[in-house]
């Protein structure tokens, strides 16, 4: 095989690939890089001379305001308590269904499959009304609970999605064996099937938390009082603020994106390319 | 007695769905239908009480100019993202599939974009592209490109492509590493037998590599179509519609309509109608789908 392919590699080509790659990956980088240069540089820097790169003294000014005069820190905990909870509660019910409809119902597996890509058609802004409107009556707006709740709606139809190509690679064998042994169907799925998916339904739970630090709507329409409010929109109101300062925003922004930066990083060989392929087959 | 194991194993296996089915249920069928019913109220943002209206919220949405500006707003937004997307995802799983060395980081760094959260996208390119001390505009100016730093979310002509620009950088890398993945499929040995009958990397790739990834390529724009119709958070964030309503789509409407306006029942209609548009769109693409499916079988 290597020598085939050796065959048609010329030099032009790869020349010409990893200059585009180069291009490409510094394009992808640049908001990353810039967000943290920014946030560490002085207040009167970045207005001086907008195109110099590095900042000639660093400096936390910028973080220390974040967390100390604008409360961000309270915000970072809404933030960490809402994904948590809804990664942990999505996992449960999403590893549950995907295993029950692979082992017990693996004709519908297409219908299912169908049947989350309409749902995946609504659009959040349609989902926002009705959400606002019940929360509202059930006493559930300004709530960590009621958030946890709207975000499992587009959280456990993506972990199950993900989940149903995890648990297609589980043999049946093993499964039967701990039958044999006495064990029921919910210490083999317990005990058997899930150490096996493990490495998986971490990657799932990350992307899961991922998503759920990073959403941005429903919490903009159900949450309104700034010390229930996730970053996201804690960042938006910040931005609302009379004195605009870039190097503060940038601070904030730089401790939004870097844990989920950091951790997708850890799981995109995982994901990523099941997003297309997972139940399709 | 085989049957009743059978029966019990259903019932087993309904306890595992269940929590999935009520989540599906109640988190999303039901919000759906009581949004289509909304759609025939006067339902207001603060007001508990409303009456029917039948269809009176859906005349006002179609004889409104504003409402159809949005939805062409929408089909451009969607149609320009999804073939810049494609083509810069495409092209990048392609190169990153021909080099040898540093595949890995060339990977783990393109894939950067798709991590960001919608907030800090926006404001990350505020702050690169903003007019006054922006990093490009003022770069621009100093390597003599523009004589005055552009304005690329204020000036009408700038803004649209600027807006695509960012959403291709969000976008491209989900669609780079799904191809990535489906190129793996691709039986290396038909590579070798269409070089051994002198066919060009061209002929190559049109005859073996997209009939192999094309179900899976095509799924994937039938997602992103979706998601990029919906979205609201990237342009919401980063102009707000503006300026003057040029870069309004849809579910940007729908939501001055909504929580401006404070006209819920309205609102209701305009993503009802958003709804139905999609589906309508899905099913077309799905016959394609079905099809090609069938010829690779």
């Amino acid at each position: 095989m290597d020598r085939k392919l050796k065959l048609k590699r010329g030099w032009f080509g790869d020349t010409v690939s990893y200059v585009y790659l180069t291009i490409l990956a510094i394009i992808a980088m640049f908001p990353m890089v810039w967000i943290l240069l920014t946030s560490v540089k002085g207040k009167g820097e970045m207005m001086g001379d907008p195109t110099a790169f590095l900042p000639k003294s660093l400096t936390l000014d910028n973080y220390r305001t974040v967390i100390q005069q604008l409360g961000f820190g309270g915000n970072v905990v809404n933030s960490i308590i809402v994904a948590m909870s809804t990664t942990l509660i999505a996992i449960l019910i999403s590893a549950l269904g995907a295993y029950g409809v692979v082992r017990f119902f693996p004709k519908f597996g297409k219908l299912m499959t169908r049947v989350l890509i309409t749902t995946y058609m609504f659009p959040p802004i349609l989902l926002a009304v009705p959400y606002s409107i019940i929360m509202g009556k059930v006493n559930l707006m300004n709530s960590r609970v009621g958030l946890v709740i709207v975000y499992l709606s587009f959280s456990v139809p993506y972990a199950i999605w993900l989940l149903v190509g995890f648990f297609q690679t589980v043999p049946l064998e093993i499964e039967e064996a701990a039958r044999v042994d006495g064990a029921n169907k919910l210490q083999v799925f317990g005990k058997v099937v899930l150490p096996i998916v493990a490495p998986g339904l971490v990657a799932v739970a990350i992307y899961t938390f991922i998503n759920a630090w990073n959403e941005f709507l429903y919490s903009l329409i159900l949450m309104n009082s700034s010390d229930k409010m996730t970053v996201a929109v804690a960042l938006k109101s910040l931005e609302g603020q009379e004195v605009m300062d870039w190097g503060v925003m940038m601070a904030a922004s730089s401790m939004v994106v870097i844990p989920s930066v950091i951790f997708f990083m850890l799981i995109q060989k995982k994901i990523a390319g099941g997003l297309a392929s997972g139940s399709i087959k | 007695m085989k049957s009743n194991y059978r029966y019990r194993a259903k019932i087993a296996g309904f306890c595992f769905i269940l929590p999935a089915l009520l989540v599906v249920g109640l988190l999303l069928l039901y919000p759906v239908v009581s949004s289509i019913f909304f759609s025939f109220t006067s339902k207001h943002l603060i007001k508990t009480s409303y009456d029917f209206v039948w269809l009176d919220n859906y005349v006002k949405i179609l004889t409104d100019p504003d409402f159809w500006a949005a939805f062409f707003t929408s089909v451009k937004w969607t149609v320009a993202s999804l073939m810049g997307q494609i083509l810069v995802g495409f092209t990048a799983a392609l190169a990153l599939e021909r080099i040898r060395r540093g595949k890995g980081i060339y990977r783990t760094l393109l894939i950067i974009p798709w991590a960001f959260p919608s907030i800090v996208i926006a404001l990350s390119w505020k702050w690169i592209l903003n007019g006054v001390s922006g990093f490009l505009p003022n770069f621009l100016v100093k390597i003599g490109l523009c004589e005055t730093a552009p304005q690329f979310f204020s000036s009408g002509g700038l803004v649209f492509p600027t807006l695509v620009f960012i959403n291709v950088w969000f976008g491209a890398p989900l669609i780079m590493v799904n191809v990535l993945s489906a190129l793996q499929t691709v039986p290396k040995d038909q590579y070798e037998a269409a070089q051994l009958d002198g066919a060009s990397p061209w002929q190559s790739f049109v005859h073996i590599t997209l009939p192999h990834i094309r179900v899976v390529v095509g799924l994937l724009v039938v997602l992103r179509t979706i998601w990029v119709f919906n979205n609201f958070d990237t342009i919401y964030l980063i102009t707000g519609g503006g300026p003057a309503n040029l870069t309004q789509t849809v579910p940007i409407y729908a939501y001055n309509v909504g929580w401006g306006l404070k006209q819920l029942g309205r609102s209701s209609a305009v993503t009802v109608v958003l709804l139905i548009f999609l589906l309508i769109v899905c099913m077309f693409y799905f016959k394609i789908l079905d099809k090609w499916e069938k010829e690779g079988a």
